[in-house]
């Protein structure tokens, strides 16, 4: 999916609203620095491209992170605020489905889970008020 | 980072530069070298800039990019550390350069030239001549209004960049403040008269320019 | 008078949403985690007795949440808000929905009302500083509210003077106020006009009274 039509604003709005305390959360104290950061992005639909591809894809060592509240609320800001994007998600909906339990926060997953930081971070900074 | 005992500390210097200075715990006395890039794609390439302490290099300084710096510190022989972080996650903005002040008789407002960034916060303090603490706003954009002031009062206000940590992440540190300014009856003061407050408050003189 | 829906099946569907007209509020983080919603039906007339509410959509890994109902007001307490896009709020007899309302649950947030407002008289600087607190400092969610601030000399009726402000601290002049008078200060609060999170007023806070000093100073 190409981000470069959606709502920018209304999404970093939504992040940090919502989405940012969800990761926190998921990080349960351990500091995203902790990591070191091997994803970045460079404007704003690079930024959610990397951020979709993160959220949605199951790394190794890591149950998939679909099911999250982060990963539910940013399918959310992305079908409310891209146009066209809610066509684009109907198999990779079934396959969070498919996971039944959510296996524990492994080191893996923090590690993924500080990259989103990164990234939305970036994101964030990209969007300026004159 | 990962490495043997080696202190690294990291600070980006308003978008501009990024200082990255080393300690090592028991010194050898030998010269570290400092490597590094913004694109993971490339090679790395050594610092042009050595901060030195004693002889020896203690820290790099080089030009700011918002994208991930991957760096390493080297001995001789292996890589001491090695690190790979966004560097605006260590900013530390610069103070608000260039800070108007319009009086309105009980109301302020405060306005300086933004920084091309987002998810800062810019910050006024205020505090009349019979405060003991200053009085905080934000707002997201450097336009700040504050209201409900007395047009009989001296005021001192000062301003800082903050970062947001959905931004900034949390390593990364507070502005420095401007300097202080002071008004009385919507005029620049030097400073604001002393007036005796209660015991607790410390005493001290703002010089205002 | 009294008549619920099976009583008076033939009400057009225009006529079934305004008689079942409803209005609903959120509250984010009530207790610790836990949101709440409230919704109670616009005419307190109402013969409410079998009739039940649901909320379906923009929550978090169920698809609807049915309300409690306590007396005539339906109730929901959950962690399960997305505070993503639009839910819809049914009216339900039975398994049939007789009208549904769109509705977001973070545009009809009702913060919690303010406490512990005070006042402390400053001889030297001739003004009165008002402080108070919020439970919405702690919070994650909804965290910028502006504040009313209400004040009148009392034993005179509806002579509300208001402030509004966005901090927990704010001055009144003396030279506004009379001399050696009973005045009564209340606060409450809303969502801040430009957040993400927008409602309705809070309930007052509970009242403070205080008394201006005798002498002014020396014009």
């Amino acid at each position: 999916y190409n981000f470069t039509d959606c709502d920018f604003e209304k999404i970093k709005q939504k992040y940090q609203k919502t989405i940012y305390n969800d990761l926190k959360e998921y990080m349960n104290g351990a500091k995203s620095t902790q990591f070191n950061s091997t994803v970045s992005c460079n404007n704003k639909s690079d930024c959610l491209a990397e951020i979709e591809r993160l959220t949605f894809s199951a790394p190794r060592g890591c149950a998939p992170l679909a099911r999250e509240a982060f990963a539910l609320r940013t399918r959310a800001t992305f079908a409310l605020q891209c146009p066209g994007y809610s066509r684009t998600q109907t198999n990779n909906t079934q396959a969070a489905k498919k996971t039944k339990e959510r296996e524990i926060t492994t080191k893996k997953c923090l590690e993924q889970v500080s990259q989103l930081l990164g990234l939305w971070g970036r994101f964030c900074r990209t969007l300026w008020k004159r | 980072g990962t490495g043997e005992a080696l202190q690294v500390h990291i600070i980006c210097f308003n978008f501009e530069t990024v200082r990255v200075t080393w300690n090592v715990s028991e010194p050898s006395g030998e010269n570290l070298t400092f490597f590094y890039t913004f694109d993971s794609g490339e090679a790395y390439g050594q610092c042009t800039h050595y901060i030195l302490r004693r002889g020896l290099t203690a820290g790099c300084i080089l030009d700011f990019q918002d994208q991930v710096l991957h760096f390493s510190i080297r001995n001789a022989t292996h890589a001491l550390f090695t690190h790979s972080q966004w560097a605006s996650f260590y900013l530390k903005p610069g103070a608000p350069r260039n800070l108007s002040f319009q009086w309105q008789q009980e109301k302020v407002a405060v306005t300086c030239p933004g920084l091309a960034h987002g998810g800062l916060l810019y910050e006024v303090q205020l505090r009349s001549n019979f405060d003991a603490a200053w009085q905080s706003k934000e707002e997201e954009t450097c336009n700040v209004h504050i209201e409900g002031l007395d047009a009989e009062k001296c005021y001192c206000l000062r301003a800082r960049v903050k970062t947001t940590e959905a931004a900034y992440g949390p390593d990364s540190y507070p502005g420095d403040w401007s300097e202080v300014s002071c008004w009385y009856g919507g005029l620049p003061s030097d400073l604001c008269p002393d007036v005796p407050i209660s015991p607790g408050f410390p005493r001290f003189i703002l010089i205002c320019s | 008078g009294e008549s619920g829906y099976a009583q008076n099946g033939d009400l057009e569907d225009a006529e079934l949403d305004d008689y079942y007209s409803f209005s609903c509020y959120s509250q984010l983080e009530v207790n610790r985690s836990h949101h709440s919603l409230t919704c109670t039906f616009d005419d307190p007339d109402i013969n409410s007795t079998n009739l039940e509410l649901e909320i379906c959509g923009a929550l978090l890994e169920i698809n609807c949440l049915n309300f409690t109902k306590l007396q005539e007001v339906y109730y929901i307490k959950t962690k399960k808000f997305l505070l993503i896009g639009d839910s819809e709020i049914c009216v339900k007899l039975g398994e049939k929905s007789i009208t549904c309302k769109k509705m977001n649950i973070v545009k009809i947030v009702k913060p919690e009302a303010p406490f512990n407002i005070s006042v402390v008289y400053r001889e030297g600087a001739n003004d009165f500083v008002v402080t108070f607190n919020t439970s919405h400092l702690q919070k994650k969610y909804v965290k910028n509210l502006m504040h009313d601030v209400a004040y009148r000399q009392e034993k005179v009726e509806n002579n509300w003077m208001h402030v509004n402000l966005s901090s927990t601290k704010l001055t009144l002049l003396q030279r506004k106020l009379q001399d050696d008078a009973m005045y009564e200060i209340k606060v409450r609060s809303i969502p801040y006009s430009s957040d993400y999170f927008e409602g309705f007023w809070s309930e007052w806070s509970p009242s403070y009274h205080f008394r201006t000093p005798e002498t002014k100073r020396a014009e």
